[in-house]
C-alpha cells in the first residue's frame, strides 16, 4: 500500500516538473533561441510521454482506489466476523457445556443420593436385623419386620426422588415401598408373613452348605407361593389410607434379589418397568450378618431418571436445541424431548438406542455421529463439531463422554452377591455395570439459535460494505475521469502547440536557409552567367556568323540577360530577407541619377512608340543623402514595369518635395540670408528669388514621387497584392511579358528600407499610378543647390515642336512658371503655321500690327501680344527632329525652311537616339549646333536656355562692332554638344560672363589658348576625360573628315571648357590646373598615335593614375595590364605597407617597378611634377595580403587624410564575394569593391564613376 | 611543318583545354591583352604563376607536415593560390583550392593533405599543359607564323 502510495506520488512528482519545464522556455524564448530550441525538443518529448503517463497514472489511481476500498471493506467484514463468530463460538461453547453439565450433574445427583439411600438403608438394616439376632417366635420376626418397616419408610419419605426401596429378606419375605410418579400415589408392598416363618430354621441349614442354591431354590419355590400385599400410604404421615390389595408379585417393582449382587458387592443397573415410561436407575446392595459370612437381606434402590430429562427438557426450552443422554452402547437414558424411550412395541419394553429415536433430530445427530465415529469413540471422548446438517437446519453438535469411574461404590465391594429373579414378569433388563458406566451426553443446539444473528449481520453487512464501496469506486472513477479530463485537454492542445511550434521554427529555418544560401550563393551564380554573356558578346561581335545563327546568338544574349536580371533580383531579395542589405549613406545628385535612368529607358519606349518623360519640381532638392544605386533600382523596376504595360502614351515620372517646414518664416529667412550671401557674391549673377530651402541634417525630407502610365492598369482588388513576392496583377501576362513578380516586391522592400511607402493610386483614365515617398536627407548645404537660372526678364520666347504631349504640356507649364512665353506645336504645319504667325506678324507688328490674314486663336493671340511686349525677345526653337519627314528626302526641304528663320531665332534640334549621321551633319553643315537628344527635360532646357542667353550676351556688344562677322564665325565653329553630365557644374551657379567673353576668340593660336584655359576656372579633370571620349567617338563615326574634325573638337573643348563656367564654390588648387593641362597633352598626342592605330581599345581610362597594391604576382600582373590597357598609369606594389608608403610621399622607384617601362617613358616627364601632389588617383587595393592587409593598409590612409580634405578613391579587390566582405570594406573606408577574378568592364566602370564622383 | 597545320593544331590544343576545362574565361581575357606592347604577355604571367604556385605548394606541403598545423596559415596559401589560379583561368586548380580552404575551415587535416595532393595534381596538370601550349607557341614563331588570335566564336561552349 505504502509503496503504491510513493509510486503514485513519483509519478505526480515528475509530472509536475515535466510542466514546469514546459512553461519555463515559454518565459525565456525571447532572450535564447538556440536554448529555446533545445528546451523545445526536450520540452515535446517530455510533454508526450508524459501525455501516456497520464493515462497510466489515471488507471492506476483508480485502480488504486478500488483496491484500497475493496480491502477495507473486506478487512472490515472480516474482523468483525470472524472475532465476532470466535467469541461467539467460545460462548456458545460454554454455554453448551454447561448445558451439558447439568443434567449430568444431576444425574451425578440422583446416583450420590441413591448410593447414600442404598447404603443408609444397608446400615439400619444391619443394625436392625441384628438386634434381632435370635428370633424365636414369629412375634419376634413380625416385630424386626416392623422395624424394619419403620426404618425404611423414615428413609423413603426423607428422599422424594426415590422410586422404590425394596428388602428381601432371606426367607424371601419382601418389604417394599413404591412411589408412583405418575399419579403421586405411595405404596407399601410385602409379601405374606406366615409363609416365611417355616422356613428360616432350614434356610440357615441350607445356606450354610450351599448359600446360593439354597437361596434360589427357595426363592423360586417361594416365589411360587407367594402372595404380596399392597397398601396405599399417605404419601407424608407413612398411614395407611387404603385397603390392602394383594398383587402379584413383582408385578409393580422390581425387587432385588441375591442374583443383583452375586460378589456380595454392590451393583447398578439402569432398568425399565412397565410402571414407567423413563428408565431407572437402580441400586442393590446386600446386607450381612454380625458375622459378616451370609447375606441376611438385599437393599435395593430405585431412582427413576424422570427428573433428568425433566432438567433437559427445561434446558433445552430455555436455550432451544436437542439434548440426549445414552449410554456407551447407545441406549437413550434421557432425552430433551418427550420422545419414548422404551420401545412399545417390543413386549418386554426395552430401551432405545437412541439412532432409533423418534425424534428427527435426536436421530440424526446420533447417526450422523455414529457414521462419523462408528462405535469408537474418540480418545477425547469429547466432540464438538459446528454447523452440520441436520434436516434443513445447521447444529453445533457436542458429545461429552461422562466417566462415572468416581462413583463412591468402591467399599460395597465386599457385599455379598445379590441375585435378583424376576420370575413374574419375564423382563430381561439390560443391565449396565455402572463401575465401568460411561455415559454419553450429546447437546444438538441449532446453529441459527448462536450464530443466526451474527451470520445474518455479517452477511448484511458484508452486502452493504460492498455495495458501497462498489459506489465509492464508481463515483471515484466518474470524478478522476472528470478531473484528467480537463488536464488530459490541455496537454493535448499543449502537445499540439508544441508541434506547431516546432512546424514554424523548422519552417522558419528553412526559409532562413534559403535567403541565406541564395545570398550566399551570389558569386557562384553571377559569375558563370556574367561569362556566358561575355563570351555571347565576344561570340555576336563575329563576322562570320550566319544571320540565322546571329539571331539565335543574339536571342541566347537576351535571354541571359534577362536570366541575369532575374538572379540579380532574387539576390537582391534574398539579401534584403537575409538582412545583409545594407544602404549606403552618399551624397548623389538625385536629379541626375533619375534623368540618366529617363534617358537609359527613353531608347527602350522609343520602340514601343511611348513617350518618357521626366517631371521634378523645383523644389526638389538637388543633392541628398542616401543609396543612389538603389533609389535608382526602384525607379527602373517602377518603369520597366510601367513600359512592360504600356504600349502607347506615356509614362510619367514626378517628383516633388513636401517639406515639412516649409512656412512662411521660411522664405524670409532664406531672402535673408540670401541676401547676405548675394552682397559677397558678383552682382553679375542674377537674383533668384524661389524659396530656399533650409533644411536641416537629421531633419529628413519626403520626397514624393510618382510613375504614372498609361498602360492597361491594375484592378484595384490587385493594389496590394502586387507587392507580394511573385505576384502578379494578371497571371496571363507571364506569357505575355514574363518577368517573375520580384520587381515591385523588391521596390516596396527598398521603399520600406528607406523609411518610405509606395501604393498604388487611383487615376483618371487607363493605366497605372504608383505613388510613393522616401525620407532622404539633404546635407547641410543644401540652399545652394537650388540656384536655377531665371528666364523671367531675359526676353525669352520659345517654341516646343514636340511630339510628345506629355512632354511638351510639363515643359511648356514648367516654361510658364518661369517666365517664358512658349508656344506649342505637334507637327510639322502646326510649326509652320506658328512660325509664319510668329514671324510675320511680328514684322507685321512692327508696322501695322496683325495680319487679319491669319487666324489666331486667342491663347496664340495673348502669347504675341505678350512677344510683342518683349523689347528685345530671343526666339527659341526646339524641333523635334521626328517632326521632319524622315522617310523620304523631304526633310531636306523642311531643313531649309526652317533655315530662313535661323537668323532670327535660334534652333535646337531635338534627336532621335537613331538619327542618322547624314541628318546630323546636315545639321552641322548649316550651323544648327544645338542639339540634344531626346528625352527632353528641364534640366537640359535650363541649359539650352543658359547657352542662349549668354549667347546673346556675347553677341549684344559684338554686333555693335561688327556684328555680321561675329556671328557668322562663331556659329561656324560652335559645336555645342550638350552633356548632361556637366549640367550640374553648368547650371550650379551663374556664369561668369566677362572672363568667358574674354575667353572666346578663336582665332588665336592654341598656345595661348592653353594658356588662358590655365589661367581660367578649369573644370574637373574627368569633364575633359568625357569630352576627350565623346569627341573620340565623334571622330571615329565620321572618318572622312577626321583631321578637320579633329580641329573643331580640339576648339570645342576648349570652347566647352571655357563655356562651362567656372563655380565660384569649387576650390580651386593649381595642381588642377597642371594637371588639366598634362591632360589635354595627352590627350593630344594619344589622338595623334590612335588615329594610325586600330581604333578598338578604348583608352577610358587616360591619363588616371592607379596604385595597384597586389601581392600574388600573377593577379598583379594581370590586373596592371588590363589597367595599362585602359590607358592608366600603373604603379603596383606588393603588400598593405608599401601601398602606405608610396602614399605618403616615399615612393621609391625601385617600388614601382612592375610599371610598365612604356608607361614609365611616357609619364616620365611629367612624374616629376606629380610627386610632389598625392600621386594618386585610385587605388586598388587587395584585402589579403601580407604584413599589412587591404583594410588596416585602408584605415591608416584614411586617417592620414584626415585634415587634408583629401580623399583617395580606394576600390577593394577580394576573392570573397560576400556582402558581409562588402560591408568590411565600406567600412573601413574604401568606396567600391570588385571580386576576383577581375571583370574587365565591370573594373573600368567602377573606376570611372569613383574618379568622377571625386572631383 | 606547315605553318597553316600547326596552327591548326594550336587552335585545337586551345580550344581541348577550355573544352577539359583546364582553363576558363580569364584566360581568354589573358589573351586579349596581349598585344604588340606586351608580346608576350601570357607566358610572363604563366611563368610568374608557375613561380609562384611552385612556391604555395611548398610552403603548404611545409606546413601541413608539421605537428601542429597552423591552418590559418595554410588558409591564407590556399586563398593566394586560389586567387592566382583564378587570375589566369587555372579552373580546375581553383576548384580545388576551393575544396582545399573548406577542409581546412573544418581543420580536416586528412582532407586537407588529400586536396593538397589534388591541388598538387592539378597543377602539374595545368603546368604540362600550358608548357605544351607555350611550346607549340614558340614553334609557331620559329617557323615564322604567327600565332593565330584567339576567337572565341570558334570554341563551342
Amino acid at each position: 500500500m505504502g509503496t503504491n502510495c510513493r509510486h503514485v506520488f513519483d509519478r505526480l512528482q515528475s509530472f509536475a516538473t515535466c510542466w514546469k519545464k514546459n512553461s519555463t522556455p515559454t518565459g525565456r524564448r525571447v532572450f535564447h533561441r538556440d536554448v529555446e530550441k533545445e528546451e523545445f525538443q526536450y520540452a515535446s518529448t517530455q510533454c508526450l510521454s508524459s501525455y501516456y503517463s497520464v493515462f497510466v497514472v489515471r488507471l492506476a489511481i483508480m485502480a488504486m482506489l478500488a483496491i484500497l476500498i475493496g480491502l477495507l471493506t473486506f478487512l472490515t467484514w472480516h474482523f468483525t466476523k470472524i472475532y465476532t463468530t470466535k467469541s461467539l463460538n467460545s460462548l456458545a461453547y460454554d454455554l453448551r457445556y454447561e448445558l451439558l453439565q447439568r443434567p449430568i450433574l444431576r444425574m451425578w445427583n440422583i446416583l450420590n443420593s441413591t448410593s447414600e439411600i442404598t447404603t443408609a438403608q444397608v446400615k439400619l438394616s444391619q443394625y436392625v436385623i441384628r438386634s434381632h439376632t435370635n428370633l424365636a417366635t414369629q412375634a419376634d420376626q413380625v416385630e424386626m419386620y416392623d422395624a424394619m418397616r419403620a426404618v425404611t419408610w423414615a428413609l423413603f419419605a426423607s428422599k422424594r426422588a426415590l422410586n422404590s426401596i425394596t428388602v428381601k429378606y432371606k426367607n424371601g419375605f419382601v418389604q417394599a415401598f413404591h412411589r408412583d410418579l405418575k399419579d403421586n400415589n405411595t405404596f407399601y408392598i410385602y409379601s405374606d408373613i406366615s409363609n416365611y416363618s417355616m422356613a428360616s430354621s432350614g434356610y440357615n441349614e441350607i445356606n450354610s452348605l450351599s448359600p446360593h442354591e439354597a437361596w434360589n431354590d427357595k426363592d423360586i419355590h417361594g416365589n411360587k407361593s407367594a402372595i404380596w400385599y399392597r397398601e396405599p400410604l399417605d404419601p407424608v404421615s407413612g398411614e395407611k389410607i387404603g385397603k390392602v390389595m394383594p398383587i402379584a408379585p413383582e408385578d409393580s417393582i422390581n425387587i432385588a434379589g441375591l442374583s443383583q449382587v452375586p460378589d456380595g458387592v454392590a451393583s447398578w443397573h439402569v432398568a425399565v418397568s412397565k410402571f414407567t415410561d423413563s428408565p431407572l436407575l437402580s441400586a442393590a446392595l446386600p446386607v450381612w450378618d454380625a458375622s459378616n459370612k451370609s447375606i441376611e437381606a438385599v437393599v435395593g434402590v430405585t431412582t427413576a431418571l424422570y427428573s433428568v430429562g425433566q432438567l433437559m427438557k427445561e434446558l433445552v426450552e430455555l436455550h432451544s436445541g436437542h439434548m440426549y443422554l445414552t449410554s456407551q452402547e447407545g441406549y437413550l437414558l434421557a432425552t430433551s424431548t418427550n420422545a419414548p424411550l422404551l420401545s412399545n412395541s417390543t413386549k418386554p419394553p426395552k430401551l432405545k438406542m437412541a439412532v432409533d429415536c423418534e425424534n428427527e433430530v435426536i436421530r440424526e445427530g446420533a447417526q450422523w455421529l455414529q457414521k462419523t465415529y462408528g462405535n469408537n469413540s474418540p480418545q477425547s471422548h469429547e466432540v464438538h463439531v459446528e454447523n452440520i446438517k441436520l434436516g434443513r437446519q445447521q447444529y453445533y453438535i457436542d458429545s461429552f463422554f461422562l466417566n462415572l469411574k468416581r462413583l463412591p461404590l468402591v467399599h460395597f465391594k465386599t457385599l455379598h452377591l445379590l441375585l435378583m429373579v424376576d420370575l413374574m414378569c419375564n423382563i430381561v433388563l439390560k443391565i449396565l455395570q455402572l463401575s465401568k458406566e460411561d455415559q454419553v451426553g450429546v447437546i444438538i443446539i441449532p446453529r441459527k439459535h448462536i450464530m443466526g444473528q451474527a451470520d445474518e449481520r455479517a452477511f448484511k453487512t458484508l452486502v452493504i460494505l460492498i455495495s458501497a464501496s462498489l459506489c465509492i469506486i464508481v463515483i471515484g472513477c466518474v470524478c478522476i475521469l472528470i478531473l484528467t479530463n480537463g488536464v488530459s485537454k490541455e496537454m493535448k492542445l499543449r502537445a499540439e502547440l508544441i508541434s506547431h511550434l516546432e512546424a514554424r521554427r523548422k519552417a522558419e529555418a528553412s526559409s532562413n536557409y534559403k535567403s541565406q544560401f541564395l545570398a550566399n550563393m551570389s558569386h557562384e551564380l553571377r559569375t558563370p552567367m556574367a561569362a556566358v554573356i561575355g563570351l555571347l558578346d565576344i561570340l555576336i561581335s563575329d563576322d562570320h556568323l550566319t544571320n540565322e545563327q546571329c539571331a539565335t546568338v543574339t536571342q541566347i544574349r537576351k535571354c541571359s540577360t534577362a536570366l541575369l536580371r532575374l538572379l540579380n533580383n532574387i539576390l537582391d531579395l534574398s539579401k534584403v530577407e537575409s538582412g545583409k542589405l545594407i544602404l549606403e549613406d552618399a551624397e548623389f545628385d538625385l536629379g541626375r541619377e533619375l534623368e540618366g535612368l529617363v534617358d537609359m529607358f527613353s531608347v527602350q519606349c522609343i520602340n514601343y512608340n511611348v513617350e518618357t518623360v521626366l517631371d521634378l519640381s523645383d523644389d526638389m532638392p538637388k543633392l541628398v543623402r542616401g543609396d543612389s544605386a538603389r533609389v535608382v533600382q526602384i525607379f527602373a523596376n517602377l518603369i520597366n514595369n510601367s513600359i512592360k504595360f504600356t504600349l502607347s502614351g506615356h509614362i510619367v515620372l514626378r517628383g516633388w518635395c513636401e517639406n515639412p517646414n516649409s512656412c512662411s518664416d521660411d522664405t524670409s529667412f532664406s531672402l535673408e540670408e540670401k541676401k547676405s550671401r548675394c552682397s559677397q557674391k558678383t552682382k553679375a549673377k542674377q537674383h533668384q528669388n524661389h524659396a530656399k530651402r533650409i533644411s536641416n541634417r537629421d531633419n529628413k525630407m519626403k520626397l514624393w514621387f510618382e510613375v504614372d502610365d498609361t498602360g492597361c492598369g491594375i484592378d484595384p482588388s490587385k493594389w496590394e497584392s502586387v507587392f507580394e513576392s511573385f505576384e502578379q496583377a494578371d497571371p496571363s501576362t507571364t506569357r505575355l511579358h514574363g518577368g517573375t513578380g520580384l520587381g515591385l516586391c523588391i521596390v516596396r522592400t527598398l521603399v520600406n528600407k528607406m523609411g518610405g511607402e509606395i501604393k498604388v493610386v487611383k487615376k483618371e483614365g487607363p493605366g497605372t499610378l504608383m505613388r510613393l515617398y522616401l525620407r532622404l536627407s539633404a546635407p547641410v548645404d543644401a540652399s545652394e543647390q537650388h540656384c536655377q537660372a531665371d528666364f523671367a526678364n531675359k526676353g525669352l520666347v520659345v517654341l516646343l515642336a514636340l511630339q510628345g504631349n506629355m512632354g511638351r504640356s510639363v515643359t511648356s507649364k514648367w516654361l510658364q512658371k518661369n517666365g517664358v512665353v512658349t508656344m506649342e506645336a505637334s507637327e510639322w504645319n502646326g510649326l509652320t503655321q506658328t512660325l509664319r504667325i510668329l514671324f510675320h506678324a511680328r514684322s507685321s507688328a512692327q508696322n501695322n500690327g496683325f495680319d487679319a490674314n491669319y487666324s489666331i486663336h486667342d491663347n496664340l493671340k495673348s502669347k504675341l501680344l505678350s512677344i510683342q511686349e518683349l523689347r528685345n525677345p530671343v526666339f527659341a526653337i526646339a524641333v523635334d527632329i521626328g517632326l521632319l519627314d524622315l522617310s523620304t528626302d523631304i526633310w531636306k526641304e523642311q531643313l531649309n525652311f526652317l533655315h530662313k528663320y535661323f537668323g532670327r531665332a535660334k534652333f535646337v534640334w531635338i534627336l532621335n537616339h537613331d538619327s542618322s549621321n547624314t541628318i546630323k551633319m546636315e545639321l552641322c553643315k548649316k550651323g544648327h549646333t544645338l542639339t540634344v537628344n531626346k528625352p527632353f527635360y528641364k534640366t537640359k532646357m535650363i541649359h539650352i536656355l543658359e547657352a542662349i542667353i549668354k549667347e546673346r550676351n556675347d553677341e549684344l556688344p559684338k554686333k555693335n562692332m561688327t556684328p555680321k562677322a561675329r556671328l557668322k564665325e562663331g556659329n561656324l565653329h560652335e559645336s555645342l554638344e550638350i552633356d548632361y553630365t556637366q549640367c550640374d557644374v553648368a547650371s550650379s551657379d551663374g556664369s561668369d560672363i566677362s572672363e568667358v567673353g574674354s575667353s572666346k576668340h578663336v582665332s588665336v593660336s592654341q598656345d595661348k589658348q592653353r594658356e588662358k584655359i590655365v589661367r581660367s576656372n578649369p573644370p574637373s579633370q574627368h569633364q575633359i576625360n568625357n569630352f576627350v571620349e565623346l569627341t573620340n567617338e565623334y571622330m571615329e563615326d565620321s572618318n572622312p573628315t577626321k583631321e578637320e574634325l579633329c580641329q573643331s573638337s580640339l576648339n570645342s573643348n576648349d570652347v566647352t571648357a571655357n563655356v562651362t563656367p567656372k563655380s565660384s564654390s569649387t576650390k580651386q588648387t593649381s595642381f588642377a590646373t597642371v594637371a588639366q593641362g598634362e591632360d589635354s597633352e595627352y590627350g593630344e598626342t594619344r589622338k595623334v598615335s590612335s588615329s594610325s592605330r586600330a581604333v578598338s581599345a578604348k583608352k577610358s581610362l587616360e591619363g588616371l593614375r592607379i596604385l595597384l597594391a597586389e601581392d600574388t604576382p600573377v593577379i598583379q600582373r594581370v590586373a596592371t595590364i588590363m589597367l595599362e590597357k585602359m590607358g592608366a598609369t600603373v604603379v603596383a606594389v606588393g603588400d598593405g605597407q608599401q601601398a602606405v608608403d608610396a602614399l605618403n610621399g616615399i615612393p621609391g622607384v625601385e617600388d614601382c617597378r612592375r610599371e610598365s617601362l612604356l608607361k614609365e617613358r611616357s609619364t616620365r616627364s611629367s612624374q616629376t611634377e606629380i610627386l610632389s601632389y598625392p600621386p594618386y588617383d585610385l587605388i586598388l587595393m587587395d584585402c589579403q595580403m601580407p604584413k599589412m592587409d587591404g583594410y588596416e593598409a585602408t584605415k591608416a590612409i584614411r586617417k592620414s587624410e584626415v585634415g587634408t580634405g583629401l580623399h583617395i578613391p580606394i576600390v577593394a579587390l577580394t576573392a570573397h564575394a560576400m556582402s558581409c566582405d562588402e560591408a568590411k570594406c565600406l567600412e573601413v573606408g574604401m568606396d567600391a569593391y570588385l571580386t576576383k577574378p577581375i571583370d574587365f568592364k565591370l573594373m573600368e566602370s567602377t573606376i570611372l564613376s569613383l574618379t568622377r564622383r571625386t572631383w | 611543318m606547315e605553318v597553316g597545320q600547326m596552327q591548326r593544331q594550336w587552335l585545337d590544343y586551345t580550344r581541348s583545354l577550355f573544352l577539359e576545362g583546364f582553363l576558363d574565361a580569364q584566360f581568354m581575357q589573358l589573351q586579349q591583352l596581349q598585344d604588340e606592347n606586351n608580346p608576350d604577355f601570357v607566358v610572363e604571367v604563366v611563368s610568374l604563376f608557375f613561380q609562384d604556385s611552385e612556391r604555395l605548394l611548398k610552403d603548404l606541403t611545409f606546413a601541413l607536415d608539421q605537428n601542429a598545423v597552423d591552418f590559418k596559415k595554410v588558409d591564407a596559401h590556399v586563398h593566394q593560390l586560389k586567387g592566382s589560379s583564378s587570375s589566369i583561368g587555372a579552373q580546375r586548380v581553383k576548384n580545388a583550392c576551393i575544396d582545399f580552404r573548406n577542409f581546412c575551415e573544418e581543420q580536416n587535416i586528412d582532407a586537407c593533405l588529400r586536396c593538397l595532393q589534388q591541388v598538387k595534381e592539378e597543377y602539374c596538370l595545368v603546368k604540362n599543359k600550358l608548357e605544351t601550349l607555350f611550346r607549340l607557341e614558340q614553334q609557331i614563331v620559329a617557323v615564322g607564323g604567327s600565332i593565330p588570335l584567339v576567337e572565341p566564336t570558334q570554341m563551342s561552349f
